[in-house]
């Protein structure tokens, strides 16, 4: 038994981060329809953010972490308006390779920026343990839920209750009838990528404590958080949250007691099962934040 | 496409050209004699990219250091660099691209036994001298010299090699043993070496897992390990893995005695894990190279790149220093020239014997035979507990 609540919390801690990346990804989607290949090297990118500024500047975590997700927020402005704006209009080919290109382009000028040797940023808390009944797991982790969960809660309000919220449901519902009636939908654009980025940002400086930062991290990342988007239903973002957190436990549960070798693909097996019954995603809904 | 987009894609490209494929300008250096172009190979992209860094730093060591000299036999260095990304398919693009491209009279690489596996057919079909430097998996030799590919050449030992002597060491601690490795060429020939030399010293193997490169989360895993309550762990894993492992380890409040094949036990991994440096006291790394056996190297090192030696670009550096360097002067004086047949002949002819990792003489089947060291862990430094000659 314990066993078994052992790999459900690595489950969703795992899933935590799937979910928090895989929400900025849909969220993209949601909004402008188009996929961005380079979002895992956003998380990348808050994670050297973090690195330098709690390592390196030696600020306090909480101030490292925020000091991150707004450098990052700047960065998701600046990407939409230096690449998404100009490929907006083009046909789906350039998009798939200038945001593949900006992720190779990102990847490289990490390895020169920073180095090839791992980043390591372990805090109190990582090294901390909470020893319940005989699971024992670093604080951090436990920081990394209740986070999760208060990002979603705030996302959620963010969405229903604010104008910007509002706008970015209404775009992602039918972009050309947001134009018609006034909203400003390059505004809107604009502060979707920057808030995509800060919660890839966010995902980063909680889990950087736990696992390294190097500058591929964000390939197989972008990966997983693509296959949450797909299973949890294209752009729907409450969807992509619930498929990120059942990938994530659906691999634990397999390197648990499947194979640990094979986790990744007993994981894109369940998705691709999932698709085979639902092929509309998870929640049966087409796009919709 | 806008100017933007076809700016980000040149960025790439460029970026890319200058990463992985980056070598010091041709000719440079060039006075009378022509240089003798040197090229190294290893995973300058990808999640096995420290290597490569490694790799290269060691290269441009050792070419300043014979450049300052005068060269070899009066002709000077000149380096180029291919990168394999630590696998097969790639490793064979850069022994192309070093070939066709750079012209390059010998190879040293390729670091990752998947890479020098791919690497192997391409070499014999360009017939360009290949030395091996770190690349360890029992089927290399199966190919090389008498077996097949006569331009290949191997520094290092293999795993049967070291496994057949760790073994007989960790027999002393442990009576069961579950190894956890890398999901490559690398981790599973050394897992199947392994599993042959525990049943040769009766050691019972309780359980195998692999793991892809560059996963975030061990714990998983490590349930496992704690369910099948070994009495040791064998990691077979590279230092940038390692540091995240070990902190999982303990998080789960493991204390298996622990033995390695890979770089914990290195000044790399100390350096990683440096603000809980005992972490891993106690662990046991087989291996052939540690800093304490060249310090002046150590020290250089520390010098030029401000972070502590990498045992990668070590290792091509004993490849060039004790291999492909005396095989060029051999060349030279033998035949008045250093172009690839010359150096493959001249390779199977040197003889140094008083190297810091041993002596450097390759057999028929074109393999080294240098010496194995078990190098401990204890209070957050490196201790060398046993030199142990490996015989042919």
């Amino acid at each position: 038994m314990i066993d078994l609540v052992e790999q459900l919390v690595h489950g969703l801690t795992l899933g935590s981060l799937y979910a928090m990346v895989a929400t900025g990804l849909a969220l993209m989607f949601g909004v402008v329809r188009l996929i961005n290949f380079a979002h895992g090297e956003f998380y990348m990118l808050g994670g050297y953010a973090f690195w330098y500024a709690y390592a390196e500047l030696g600020l306090p975590y909480p101030v490292a972490g925020l000091a991150a997700v707004a450098a990052m927020g700047l960065f998701g402005l600046a990407y939409e308006r230096a690449v998404i704006r100009t490929i907006l209009p083009r046909t789906w080919h350039v998009q798939l390779i200038a945001t593949l290109a900006t992720s190779i382009t990102l990847t490289n000028l990490a390895i020169l920026v920073f180095g090839t040797q791992p980043k390591e940023v372990p805090t109190r808390l990582s090294a901390a343990i909470l020893d319940v009944g005989g699971i024992r797991l670093a604080w951090q982790r436990v920081v990394v839920l209740v986070a999760a969960v208060a990002i979603f809660a705030g996302l959620e309000w963010f969405v229903g209750h604010t104008k910007l919220g509002k706008a970015m449901r209404a775009m992602s519902q039918n972009r050309e009838a947001c134009a018609v009636v006034g909203v400003d939908v390059q505004h809107v654009a604009l502060a979707t990528f920057g808030l995509s980025a800060a919660l890839a940002a966010a995902a980063a400086a909680l889990v950087s404590p736990l696992f390294n930062i190097f500058p591929d991290v964000g390939a197989l990342l972008t990966l997983k958080a693509f296959a949450a988007v797909i299973v949890g239903g294209f752009g729907f973002v409450k969807g992509a949250i619930a498929a990120a957190f059942l990938i994530g436990l659906a691999e634990s549960l397999a390197a648990g007691y499947v194979s640990y070798a094979y986790k990744d693909a007993i994981a894109f097996v369940v998705m691709v099962a999932v698709l085979l019954v639902r092929p509309q995603g998870l929640f049966g809904r087409r796009i919709g934040i | 496409m806008t100017r933007i987009g076809r700016g980000v894609i040149g960025i790439a490209v460029a970026v890319g050209l200058a990463v992985g494929l980056g070598a010091e300008p041709p000719g440079a250096g060039a006075q009378g004699a022509p240089p003798i172009r040197v090229g190294f190979s290893s995973a300058m992209t990808g999640p096995s990219a420290i290597t490569g860094e490694g790799v290269k730093w060691a290269a441009q060591m050792v070419a300043d250091e014979y450049n300052a000299k005068g060269g070899i036999a009066g002709r000077r260095i000149e380096l180029y660099f291919g990168d394999n990304a630590g696998t097969p398919g790639e490793a064979v693009s850069a022994v192309r691209k070093l070939v066709d491209v750079d012209k390059v009279d010998v190879i040293i690489g390729q670091t990752h036994s998947g890479a020098c596996l791919g690497a192997l057919p391409v070499v014999k079909e360009l017939q360009v001298p290949m030395v091996i430097e770190a690349c360890s998996h029992p089927k290399i030799r199966e190919q090389i010299g008498k077996n097949g590919n006569e331009w290949a050449f191997r520094v290092n030992p293999d795993d049967v090699m070291l496994a057949n002597q760790f073994a007989k060491y960790m027999v002393q601690q442990v009576k069961t043993v579950s190894i956890f490795a890398q999901n490559d060429d690398f981790g599973r020939g050394a897992a199947a070496a392994y599993d042959a030399a525990f049943k040769k010293v009766g050691i019972k193997l309780l359980s195998t897992e692999f793991f892809d490169r560059g996963q975030a989360d061990y714990r998983p895993v490590l349930t496992r390990v704690k369910r099948a309550a070994p009495e040791g762990v064998l990691l077979v894993m590279l230092a940038s893995e390692g540091s995240v492992f070990m902190r999982q380890y303990r998080e789960l409040g493991l204390n298996q005695k622990l033995f390695a094949r890979g770089s914990m036990g290195t000044v790399e991994f100390l350096y990683q894990v440096r603000d809980s440096p005992n972490i891993a006291d106690g662990l046991v790394e087989a291996t052939y190279w540690t800093p304490a056996l060249d310090p002046a190297w150590e020290k250089q090192w520390m010098e030029r790149w401000k972070v502590p030696v990498r045992i990668h670009g070590s290792l091509a550096a004993i490849a060039f220093r004790y291999a492909v360097a005396p095989a060029i002067e051999a060349a030279i004086k033998k035949t008045g020239k250093a172009d690839r047949k010359a150096i493959r002949d001249a390779l199977e002819e040197i003889d140094v014997p008083n190297t810091p990792v041993g002596r450097v003489k390759f057999d028929d089947t074109h393999q080294a035979f240098i010496n194995m060291l078990l190098v401990q862990i204890d209070g957050g430094q490196l201790k060398v507990l046993e030199k142990i000659p490996i015989q042919p």
